[in-house]
């Protein structure tokens, strides 16, 4: 306790030094909170969305990773043959779909097409949708647009959506927003994207399970059974996922690390330039019977406090910017693609307290060491 | 309780040895003893030594029954901190504490409540004088206030010995006499006060005047 009195005494003594310093952590820890937030985002996004999906396996052709959109090279026949495995594996509905996407970087000009066969609609794909206009069915001739897509791209009932030239199709549904990637879909009659495709393949094959199935299990069997597949549940898929992100949060950490390098050697230098200036403060304190662990201690929590300030602020910053960034995503594609989960601001902080001791360490060791009779000019 | 054989030190300077102190022996009495000698007399050499600030390259020194030049440093710190007191010609205070705080630091040191601290710091400034000035921090008090702090500091654990180092080489005379007088008080039947000066006139307070020249003790006076 009089130790921090005595750290805060130091600190404000030389107010705008320190400002300073726990200005320069705290940008420094906000840039690695917000880097590392989209990785956190996702994963929660991800999370969400895996476990608000209808389907608990989804069959593509091997080699597709498992979210990219496949391309449609699964034929009829592997169609029946997993069909006729339904009974067997404890499959209750199978449901062949197509997928097409179209468009660029610009969330407002790219377009994600599912083809789903009669008798399917997307409730299937996504258990929750909602029509807030028109039908929920694309059946026969119509497409039911996500809420986002109908938003930006102004597709509202009736509108007429130009597939390719001969293929035009009506809007007759929009969806509920769903804060889900459904929000960004646009559903279609399977017949009619296969005909926009010039195919009678299927892109992915959507299987739902009875109660008590294992999904890992029957993903596991689907692949024995038939050759060329990737049978990928929600939990795998979500493990491949998991890798992708971890490569991501890498890179964003490796990118934040020069933010907390910059931040480090600004404690250092401070609390170094402290510790020089109060050579002669150090020379009393030890001519008056203070142990070198005592100034050891005191220049350390010097930096850990300024570290620890700094890194409490920058996480604060960290989560305002956050919130900042998911107005965007939200706006662009309906989801929240930014999140600071406890176990990131623990990691920031622990980062920024690690900093202030590797800035700290150094100077409390010299200060420490000074000898009473140099630091008194008493030689 | 003060006692100092064959005390050397010897530096190297740009290759050459010095030698600041040679063969200094004397077993301080109870009372105030003066050390005075010219510039490079070996005075702050011997008080260093003394205070066990530094180690003699030759020679033992015991405070309190304890020999400095066989201990390490924070070994030395914690016999200074429990027998020992300062007082400097530059006034040495802790800038960033208030005059209270700077007197209670030794207590903090040696681990005295907070409470207790306060009150034992508060009843040595009204004993040097300056009870009034409690709050006020180092830059706000005048020459002779900081180095009656300084003692009121260096009384704060009731100190076996106190070292003063030209308490009053920077004070006016009416300011100096002051000091002199407090430092004076402490010395008594069972305390030391070890004062180094250039000034004869202050010396002339103690009831011993060592003399020092080039390093060496050249005469015991009596005085007082």
């Amino acid at each position: 306790m009089e130790l921090i009195r005595l750290v805060w005494r130091n600190l404000t003594a030389r107010t705008t030094r320190s400002i300073f310093t726990w200005l320069g952590i705290a940008v420094a820890t906000a840039s690695m909170v917000l880097f590392l937030s989209f990785g956190e985002g996702l994963r929660q996004a991800l999370a969400v969305e895996m476990g608000n999906m209808g389907p608990q396996i989804r069959v593509v052709a091997q080699g597709t990773d498992a979210f990219s959109p496949p391309l449609p090279e699964l034929p009829p026949e592997m169609l029946e043959k997993i069909k006729y495995l339904a009974p067997e594996l404890g499959i209750s509905k199978v449901i062949p779909a197509v997928v097409m996407f179209r468009g660029g970087f610009d969330p407002s000009s790219s377009f994600l097409f599912y083809g789903l066969p009669e008798g399917a609609d997307p409730r299937d794909f996504y258990p929750k949708a909602q029509v807030s206009a028109g039908r929920i069915d694309p059946h026969p001739d119509g497409a039911v647009v996500g809420s986002k897509k109908a938003e930006l791209n102004h597709l509202q009932l009736g509108k007429l959506l130009r597939l390719s030239h001969d293929v035009k199709l009506k809007v007759v549904g929009v969806l509920k927003p769903a804060s889900s990637m459904i929000d960004s879909f646009i559903f279609l009659p399977l017949k009619t994207l296969q005909k926009v495709l010039g195919t009678n393949n299927y892109g992915v094959f959507l299987i739902n399970l009875k109660p008590g199935v294992k999904a890992d299990e029957v993903a596991q069997k689907l692949e024995e059974a038939i050759p060329g597949i990737d049978a990928q549940s929600s939990s795998e898929a979500l493990k491949y996922a998991e890798k992708a992100m971890r490569i991501g949060d890498l890179i964003r950490f490796g990118i934040s690390l020069v933010a907390l390098v910059v931040g480090g050697l600004l404690v250092a230098n401070t609390v170094m330039m402290s510790v020089y200036e109060r050579t002669r403060e150090f020379g009393i304190m030890r001519a008056v019977g203070a142990r070198r662990r005592f100034i050891f201690s005191l220049v350390l929590a010097e930096a850990l406090f300024l570290a620890l300030a700094g890194g409490a602020a920058g996480v604060l910053a960290g989560v305002i910017g956050s919130s900042v960034i998911n107005v965007y995503t939200q706006h662009a594609v309906g989801l929240a693609l930014s999140a600071v989960t406890p176990r990131l601001a623990l990691f920031a902080m622990g980062i920024a307290l690690g900093l202030g001791l590797l800035a700290g360490v150094l100077p409390a060791r010299n200060a420490s060491r000074i000898a009473v009779t140099e630091a008194l000019g008493r030689i | 309780m003060l006692k100092a054989e064959n005390l050397s030190k010897h530096y190297l300077q740009g290759g050459t040895e010095v030698v600041a102190l040679e063969d200094f022996s004397y077993s301080f009495p109870a009372g105030a003893t003066a050390i005075v000698g010219p510039s490079g007399s070996g005075k702050t050499t011997l008080l260093n030594l003394l205070a066990g600030f530094d180690v003699p390259s030759r020679g033992r020194v015991e405070l309190a029954g304890e020999r400095l030049d066989e201990l390490n440093e924070d070994e030395r710190a914690a016999v200074r901190l429990r027998h020992a007191g300062f007082v400097f010609q530059s006034w040495n205070l802790l800038p960033t504490l208030t005059a209270l705080e700077n007197v209670a630091f030794p207590l903090l040191l040696a681990g005295v409540a907070r409470v207790q601290r306060e009150e034992r710091a508060q009843e040595l400034l009204s004993r040097v004088g300056v009870a009034e000035r409690a709050e006020h921090r180092p830059n706000q008090l005048s020459g002779g206030e900081q180095q009656r702090v300084a003692i009121a500091r260096a009384l704060a654990l009731e100190p076996a010995v106190l070292f003063a180092d030209e308490p009053t080489g920077n004070l006016d005379s009416a300011s100096g006499r002051k000091v002199l007088d407090l430092l004076l008080a402490h010395a008594g039947d069972e305390r030391r006060l070890v004062l180094v000066t250039h000034d004869l006139d202050v010396a002339s307070h103690a009831q011993r005047i060592l003399h020092l020249r080039d390093g060496r003790l050249i005469d015991i006076e009596k005085s007082g």
